[in-house]
């Protein structure tokens, strides 16, 4: 390999931030640099947790597909294990249990669509808010404009993370009956921690926005946030959809 | 250029008043960890203990707070925290976490040097080899007799399976640990990681990841393998709790260092060295990383799901409510098979360098040799069911998976001839560092070729329970990517440690590895053909001679690795002092001071050729490591 030397004083910089790890760990980079690093790593990010979502997905699909045992939703569990319990014709093949070993009284209900649907709406409507923010932002908005908007991002993420807790008090079903709990309560749980990830960011954005760090154009951040955001809000959408059309 | 100005590292950075964070270390990490293990563990045992999973519930929340608290002490989160609340981190505040001014200490901080966090790495993978070797020298002192009682059977399912998730884990950052952080950052002429926190932040959480499986052991061990299948992992005991946040937070770190290599790459990179004047070792650092980051998702996805079978009852794997053992088998193999070129390919790759680099040649195919990695990485997704053959999973699917199975010979064979190509005819010098690329490629076609019998159907339905596929596997993971990552370690060795890796005692340790490697597993092959199942601690005396040569094989292969520890250590600590370029070679990171300075080079190169240019002179001829002469850099500057 042929190298020629190139002194650092020529290098990347035009901000004058010279030295290791100047501009928050993020040394030598002009902003936009520094912005392409981010926006990157953000995509590869996404993608991973892609992948997961897709699993999830295929978890859902590949159980309700097979439905070992009828015990999807143990919509066929009823006769079997009502045989059980008036001590007549129950044997090991017929008898649904739950996780607990208890025989299964009543099918398992569908979880309500109105909190699974609100939840997704929740998140959905606090990306739009931070989406939005963004917008005023890139046009040189000051805090007095962004903060509102972050703080209302924030209050509906948390809306939406007490909301979805409030839904496994009241779900139907709990973790032991079959694979539709299941999954349904995986997805519940994957939701509450991707939740917990954006509520992170939303205290971050709301935070910096008050203390006026989105000002003057430096917006990236606020775009950063709103792309994961987004695909959060997304993939709870989908989520949603197919908890509720599939189940 | 050069000045009498110290080194930016030789700063002094006062503490400041406050700044707890500057007093964060592994101890605190490990008293936080601990405090909050024990906090965690005592609510979870007051409110849970009882209830139906309680037991496994506890150990899970212990053992989560334990990685959460370790990670908290040592200063993992402080970044987060501090742009959550709108206090970034200020220059010198940057600095600290670099590890400037602190000598010996910053190698147990949260320290965001990438040359920092690459030796941290390769500490740890020693380690966690030491510990696995261990496992698996009790594995065969175990079957060295028919009917040992050396351990109990339950001890030696328990060993088995952590022998077997140890290795993994130490064999995946074994290569894209130290040296994609050490050395690759400064091949492309980068100052560091483009995320010098999340570098530290993989490392940390590596270290945090390691009690959980050690604590298996006394949490009633892990009966179900190395690969935990479902549902007997589902019923194992709590062990198998600390075995998969082990998973879960490997995950992470894996995630998190796939990302930085590839940003790293795609947006560090000094002037003119465009993607075509990529080392190869930066294009299996990549490509290996893109492939993590596709696998290891799945790999948290089967074992979220175990944990959440084992601790709150749902039933995925379990087929009485309705799930099925299929499912983790998938989603495990999904991961699976991937990883097993996560793991391969770095080590490939830094092969190809040292072949280039003894045989004073530029690497045959550099372009076919790219071609081939992304070939295996592409169809590295699609012959997971190939491990699930016996399982009676899609019969129908069976043979487009032997296809894509055998496919993979293809690219593979290109990787191999691209190594022979390299070194063919060349004026080959011949020092450790090839020993070890020798070695490899009779290892690797060995453990090639078995691989292809094993995706034939009919022969895998033979050989997939016995010893054969055992023999098959190591020959690949240890034969294959270890060796190479031997190998990787004497070539960079005198950079990264800044001294020269005593040959003699690394070719003695060379033969002891190479000759014990043969006998361990063509006594293993003899098993297999003999018919001996694996994962048994007891046999049948038919298969006795066959299993003393192969214990008497690990015992020597052990024996081996030992001495090359004790070359690794002797020489680190009383080596030869190492110029900056022993090897005269041509990729960047010979062309930097010996020990490199914090931010790699004095100047910014510019590259104008490709990386192997044997034959032509340098522009400018490698530093040399004189204490008298120190360079200026705008970031000493910066700094003053």
């Amino acid at each position: 390999m042929s190298v020629t030397e190139q002194n650092t004083h020529e290098s990347h910089d035009d901000h004058g931030s010279h030295g290791h790890y100047a501009e928050g760990g993020n040394h030598h980079d002009t902003p936009q640099a520094k912005h392409r690093k981010e926006h990157i790593a953000l995509w590869l990010f996404i993608g991973g947790d892609a992948v997961f979502f897709m699993l999830e997905l295929f978890f859902w699909f590949y159980l309700r597909a097979n439905n070992t045992g009828g015990m999807w939703r143990a919509a066929n569990c009823t006769k079997a294990a009502q045989a059980a319990i008036n001590g007549a014709g129950a044997t090991a093949s017929n008898m649904c249990t739950d996780g607990l070993g208890n025989a299964i009284t009543a099918p398992i209900t569908k979880a309500a669509p109105i909190h699974t649907i609100a939840i997704a709406v929740l998140i959905v409507i606090s990306a739009a808010f931070v989406w939005f923010m963004e917008v005023q932002a890139r046009q040189g908005a000051s805090r007095k404009a962004t903060t509102p908007l972050a703080g209302l991002a924030l209050i509906f993420v948390i809306a939406a993370i007490v909301w979805q807790i409030v839904q496994f008090q009241v779900l139907p079903f709990t973790t032991v009956d079959g694979t539709y709990a299941s999954t349904f309560e995986f997805y519940m749980g994957s939701n509450l921690a991707h939740f917990a990830l954006v509520l992170t960011i939303a205290l971050g954005v709301f935070n910096r926005s008050r203390k006026g760090l989105f000002e003057n154009g430096r917006w990236y951040q606020i775009h950063l946030s709103r792309l994961f955001w987004v695909w959060i809000a997304f993939s709870s959408a989908v989520l949603a959809a197919v908890a509720v059309l599939f189940a | 250029m050069t000045t009498t100005a110290p080194l930016l590292e030789d700063t002094k950075l006062e503490p400041k008043a406050g700044g707890f964070y500057r007093h964060q270390n592994f101890l605190t990490g490990l008293i936080t960890g601990i405090i909050s293990a024990v906090v965690f563990w005592a609510i979870a045992h007051a409110t849970i203990q009882g209830s139906n999973w309680g037991s496994d519930m506890v150990v899970t929340v212990t053992l989560v707070a334990w990685v959460v608290g370790f990670n908290i002490g040592i200063g993992s989160f402080n970044a987060v925290l501090r742009w959550t609340l709108g206090h970034d981190q200020d220059h010198e505040d940057e600095l600290y976490a670099a590890g400037v001014g602190q000598g010996w200490k910053r190698y147990f901080k949260f320290c965001t040097d990438h040359k920092v966090v690459g030796t941290q790495y390769l500490v740890l993978v020693m380690v966690l080899f030491a510990v696995g070797g261990t496992l698996a020298m009790m594995i065969r002192t175990q079957l060295l007799t028919p009917h040992s009682r050396f351990l109990s059977p339950e001890t030696y399912n328990a060993i088995v399976s952590i022998h077997g998730m140890v290795m993994i884990i130490a064999t995946i950052i074994m290569v894209s640990g130290p040296f994609a952080n050490f050395i690759m950052p400064i091949m492309i002429g980068a100052k560091d990681m483009a995320f010098p926190r999340l570098n530290a932040l993989s490392f940390w959480l590596v270290v945090s990841a390691v009690p959980p499986i050690l604590a298996s052991f006394l949490l009633g061990g892990v009966d179900s393998g190395w690969t935990t299948y479902a549902p007997l992992s589902a019923q194992s005991p709590m062990g198998q709790d600390g075995f998969a946040i082990t998973i879960c937070t490997f995950v992470c770190s894996v995630t998190v260092a796939g990302i930085n290599t590839i940003v790293t790459t795609l947006t560090m990179r000094t002037t003119g060295m465009t993607m075509g004047r990529l080392p190869i070792f930066v294009w299996g650092s990549v490509i290996a990383g893109a492939l993590g980051l596709y696998a290891m998702p799945a790999f948290l996805m089967a074992q979220s799901a175990l944990i959440t079978d084992r601790v709150v009852g749902t039933s995925f794997y379990v087929s009485m409510q309705g799930g099925t053992g299929w499912l983790y088998e998938n989603t495990f193999w999904i991961m699976g098979h991937p990883e097993v070129y996560v793991i391969l390919i770095p080590p490939v790759a830094a092969l190809a360098e040292i072949g280039s680099t003894f045989a004073r040649k530029p690497v045959f195919g550099y372009k076919i040799l790219i071609a081939g990695m992304a070939g295996i990485a592409t169809l590295a997704i699609m012959v997971w069911a190939h491990h699930m053959f016996t399982t009676g999973w899609a019969p129908n699917l069976a043979d487009p998976f032997m296809l894509t199975t055998e496919l993979i010979s293809i690219p593979t064979g290109i990787i191999f001839l691209c190594l022979i190509g390299t070194i063919w005819r060349g004026n080959i010098w011949t020092r450790l560092p090839m020993y070890f690329l020798y070695l490899f490629l009779f290892n690797f076609i060995i453990g090639g070729i078995t691989g292809i019998y094993l995706s034939d159907v009919p022969v895998d339905q033979y050989f997939h329970g016995n010893m054969f596929v055992t023999a098959h596997f190591h020959y690949t993971l240890l034969g294959g990517a270890m060796i190479g990552a031997a190998g990787a370690v004497a070539y960079w060795f005198p950079k990264v440690t800044t001294r020269m890796l005593n040959e003699r005692i690394g070719k003695t340790a060379f033969w002891m590895i190479a000759i014990g490697i043969q006998v361990t597993y063509f006594g293993q092959f003899w098993e297999g053909f003999q018919g001996m199942p694996r994962r048994v601690a007891n046999y049948n005396a038919l298969f006795l001679h066959a299993n003393q040569m192969s214990t008497t094989g690990a015992y020597l292969l052990m024996a081996g690795w030992i001495v090359f520890l004790y070359a690794i250590v002797h020489s680190w600590r009383n080596g030869e002092k190492a110029s900056a370029n022993p090897w005269h070679a041509k990729t960047l990171e010979w062309h930097t001071l010996t020990p490199v300075p914090l931010e790699n080079f004095l100047v910014d190169p510019v590259i104008t050729t490709g990386p192997y240019t044997y034959g032509e002179p340098d522009p400018i001829p490698a530093p040399q490591p004189e204490p008298a002469v120190v360079g200026s850099t705008s970031s000493q500057e910066g700094a003053h």
